[in-house]
């Protein structure tokens, strides 16, 4: 058996190994389009300005509601979706990875050419939508992705020994009786046998189904495995089975996982570090232990409440939910983008007129006499009312009402007649900061201001 | 053996909504004969919430639908027992119950949305997309509240009218209705049904329902449909509401928003709740009761906190077991091997022998029946039978460990 893979050192919790995928600032934005000529609108936002690392040897959990992306990533990091910006690194060195965050860091006018072109270099032979030929055949073959739905992510007309043999043949590994031989080694690796060889998909349960997909992801000992939620479509009892088997496989291999879920209990048990995600955007990175420990996301305390730990009694054992939706990734709020939904929201977390104009729909029927808005930037508008009375009841719910934080935001709000201004201070969006041992987080309340706020 | 309703004493503090007994249905495929729900017997208590919890296939489904008479016939085959199901107005007037299985097309809708209202799974596709919210929500009033729509008239109202207020107009009427003398009191009445649907609205805490009610699905978040849905089932104060999954197509933070909602409008109008889920945590939080069914059969019956804390069937002890919380260490969660069993002409043993740890050959040949158990529980295990109600020797017994208490 050819490996590609080079010593793996042991799997060691805590100590910071090589990683075996860099994100750095990792955008995919998918454009809507409108009208007869499909012209661009807008993008849907579902990725944008993710970076992280994945540790050899390690399992990383990315957690967050539906819709925040992280599926997206996911499929950007295997290669099966093109991102628009920002890159996906694979075996990036330490140095290089050092000089990328100072190139990154420089502002483009200072950068020197014989720093482009030690980027240029690094990019042509780590990143992965610049790899070419064998080094891309190499990077396929070691990063493989274990789909959620095992029912729609296996070819109903294959057999198994074909499903599981794919990969192989693929890539010129073996053939005939070696790759049957080869296959029944995988199934039983996986707790399946000999037997399952000359059956179709529909003849397995979901677990069953979902054991042939990560023996087809083993398939060519690869180094890398994106596991896009693979226990969510099972049942406990099978679940339970399937995320022994996974950790198994990670210490007999040395493998290193990429765990995609929206169930924390899963991402507790199983990752070492983890990474949440809200609307496209990483709002919270920490260890493990230290993440459930001593969450400092409003939004990831907010994840931990609505779904407590089996086990907890009392108060703790109570479930506590998010008030409001998701916003339109196509157009995500400024700021951070959890402020519209945020319980400890503050002034300075990035208000502007959509929420203001949001609230008032919501909760009265003011706008009913709306007859145009003229927006000066998103931060700045005018709301032209049917009559005074109208603008002069907005302003004053907009005053009294409103939640308070929002208020407070609010620099100016004033009546001319049938006409209501209002403007917000414009605020950067927030960024990741380091809190203490690589516990990242992004609320302004424990990095500090926001930029310009 | 069948499994026999075996309710503890001093149970009956509490008046029954509604009572299974020995209901099997199943289901005719080309297979055979799958006995999805085979002797299954509970009661539902006045204002409780009965959780009803189980892996996929285990008939929890099957067993809510069996009481509104939702499961098509064929191919599936109301096999035996009975749901009595005991209205407001039978309890005031300690009357004797319906039964759901047996009463005619006609007063099952009379229950349907009515006494009985369902929630479903996914909010997405029990909306009609092609309908106002309003509209939708409007016809369980003039289904089930046209009485109530014609107060503005004072039991006056035109014949006309009580046949619009119902929605058995026929078209010429329809027409009639649109141009005047008869165009005002149309308004009236449609005047009066907005008003209802609307307070059924603001109660699930919809904000701005007056717009909600002029919108389309598809212009709603999964977390405000299932507020319609709610909103939709407790139009009517039902006696009885069934919530099948509510909450698995939405995410956790909106999920923990809804069941919020259900326990505070369950005790606001003191509605006996079935609860129907496969997420653990989750029943844990919302039900006072449990019963955890395995293949076809109930498995163990007991308050939540009692099954949680000291489950004792093996089935549930395993369940429990498997699903990752801060006590686990990596790759020692501990599964429940092996796979459910096929339904169809299961044989005379325990549903769960072929992967429980404990079994003996008594588990292999004797059907286990429900065994009452101190702390108003139910566990069918022959573990925790007396030998000789079995008539066999006791070291035939399995020992499950820490019990049989």
């Amino acid at each position: 058996m050819t490996t590609l893979r080079d010593d793996t050192p042991p799997v060691g919790r805590r100590v910071e190994a090589e990683p075996v995928i860099t994100l750095r600032a990792v955008q995919k934005y998918f454009p809507v389009r409108e009208g007869v000529f499909q012209q661009i609108v807008g993008n849907v936002q579902a990725v944008d300005g993710v970076s992280f690392d994945v540790p050899r040897g390690q399992t990383v959990g990315l957690v967050g509601e539906s819709g925040c992306g992280k599926t997206t990533l996911g499929r950007c990091i295997a290669g099966l979706t093109d991102t628009t910006g920002g890159g996906v690194y694979f075996r990036l060195s330490d140095r290089d990875r050092r000089f990328l965050d100072e190139f990154d860091g420089t502002p483009a006018e200072r950068r020197t050419s014989e720093q482009r072109a030690q980027a240029a270099a690094i990019d042509a032979a780590h990143r992965i939508d610049r790899l070419k030929g064998d080094a891309w055949r190499v990077y396929r073959r070691n990063c493989q992705f274990v789909f959620q739905d095992a029912f729609s992510s296996l070819n109903p007309r294959q057999l198994v020994k074909d499903i599981v043999g794919r990969p192989l043949r693929v890539h010129r590994e073996a053939s005939g009786a070696d790759l049957i031989g080869r296959v029944v080694a995988l199934l039983e690796s996986v707790g399946l046998g000999r037997q399952h060889l000359y059956r179709y998909p529909h003849q397995f349960s979901g677990g069953q189904r979902q054991r042939i997909s990560i023996a087809r992801a083993l398939a060519l000992d690869p180094e890398f495995i994106v596991l896009d939620e693979p226990t969510s479509a099972l049942d406990v009892s099978v679940q339970s089975q399937i995320l022994n088997l996974l950790h198994e496989l990670q210490q007999e291999r040395g493998l290193t996982y990429l765990f995609i879920t929206h169930d924390l209990g899963v991402v507790r048990l199983m990752s070492d570090k983890i990474v949440v995600m809200y609307l496209g955007e990483v709002v919270e990175q920490a260890g493990a232990d230290e993440l459930f420990a001593s969450p400092r996301h409003p939004y990831t305390e907010a994840l931990l409440a609505a779904n407590p730990d089996l086990l907890e009694r009392g108060e703790e054992a109570e479930m506590r939910g998010l008030e409001g939706t998701v916003p339109d990734p196509a157009r995500p709020p400024h700021g951070c983008r959890f402020h519209t939904r945020c319980p400890v929201a503050t002034p300075r977390c990035g208000w502007e007129v959509d929420d203001a104009v949001a609230w008032l729909l919501d909760n009265t029927t003011v706008l009913n006499e709306m007859s145009g808005v003229e927006r000066t930037s998103d931060f700045e508008a005018t709301l032209r009312f049917g009559g005074d009375e109208a603008s002069a009841e907005a302003r004053s719910l907009l005053d009294g009402e409103a939640p308070r934080p929002m208020r407070s935001a609010l620099v100016e709000l004033g009546v001319h007649g049938p006409e209501l201004r209002i403007r917000f201070d414009p605020i950067e969006r927030v960024r990741l900061d380091d809190v203490g041992e690589g516990h990242l987080t992004s609320c302004i309340l424990h990095t500090g201001c926001a930029e310009g706020g | 053996m069948t499994a026999e309703a075996t309710m503890p004493a001093g149970r009956t503090t509490a008046p029954l909504v509604a009572s299974v007994d020995g209901l099997k249905v199943y289901f005719q495929t080309k297979a055979g004969l799958v006995r999805a729900v085979d002797g299954v017997s509970f009661d539902i208590l006045d204002g409780e919430i009965l959780g009803l919890v189980g892996e996929t296939g285990c008939g929890k489904s099957v067993t809510a639908r069996s009481f509104l008479r939702l499961i098509p016939t064929p191919p599936g085959v109301y096999a035996g027992g009975r749901i009595d199901f005991w209205s407001r107005e039978a309890r005031e007037h300690v009357a004797p119950p319906v039964d759901l299985l047996k009463i005619s097309p006609a007063d099952l809708l009379t229950i349907r949305g009515n006494r009985i209202a369902m929630i479903f799974q996914d909010p997405g596709k029990a909306l009609n997309p092609a309908m106002p919210i309003g509209d939708q929500v409007a016809e369980v009033f003039y289904q089930h509240r046209s009485q109530e729509l014609l107060d503005v008239w004072e039991g006056r109202a035109p014949r006309i009218m009580r046949r619009a207020a119902s929605q058995r107009t026929r078209t010429i009427e329809r027409l009639a209705l649109r141009f005047p003398p008869l165009r005002s009191q149309a308004r009236r009445l449609r005047r009066r049904v907005d008003e209802l649907v609307a307070g059924a609205l603001a109660e699930t805490q919809i904000p701005n329902p007056r717009k909600i009610m002029s919108s389309y699905p598809h212009e709603l978040s999964g977390g405000m449909k299932q507020r319609v849905m709610i909103a939709q089932a407790l139009a009517c104060n039902p006696d009885l509401l069934i919530a099948d999954e509510p909450t698995t197509a939405l995410d956790v933070t909106i999920q923990a928003r809804i069941v919020e909602l259900i326990r505070e409008l369950q005790e606001r109008h003191q509605t006996a709740v079935l609860y129907i889920t496969h997420d653990l945590s989750l029943v844990r939080r919302v039900a006072d009761r449990i019963a955890v069914m395995y293949a076809g059969r109930i498995a163990e019956m007991g308050d939540t906190d009692d099954v949680f804390y000291e489950p004792q069937h093996p089935y549930t002890r395993g369940l429990l077991a498997a699903v990752p919380s801060f006590a686990h260490k990596r790759g020692e969660l501990s599964a429940i091997e092996g796979t459910v069993p096929e339904l169809i002409d299961p044989a005379a043993a325990c549903r769960f022998n072929t992967r429980c740890a404990h079994a003996t050959d008594l588990c292999r040949s004797v059907d286990p029946a429900l065994i009452a158990r101190p702390g108003h529980r139910t566990v069918a295990c022959h573990a925790y039978a007396s030998p000789e109600m079995l008539g066999v020797a006791a070291d035939r017994l399995p020992h499950v460990d820490g019990g049989p208490l």
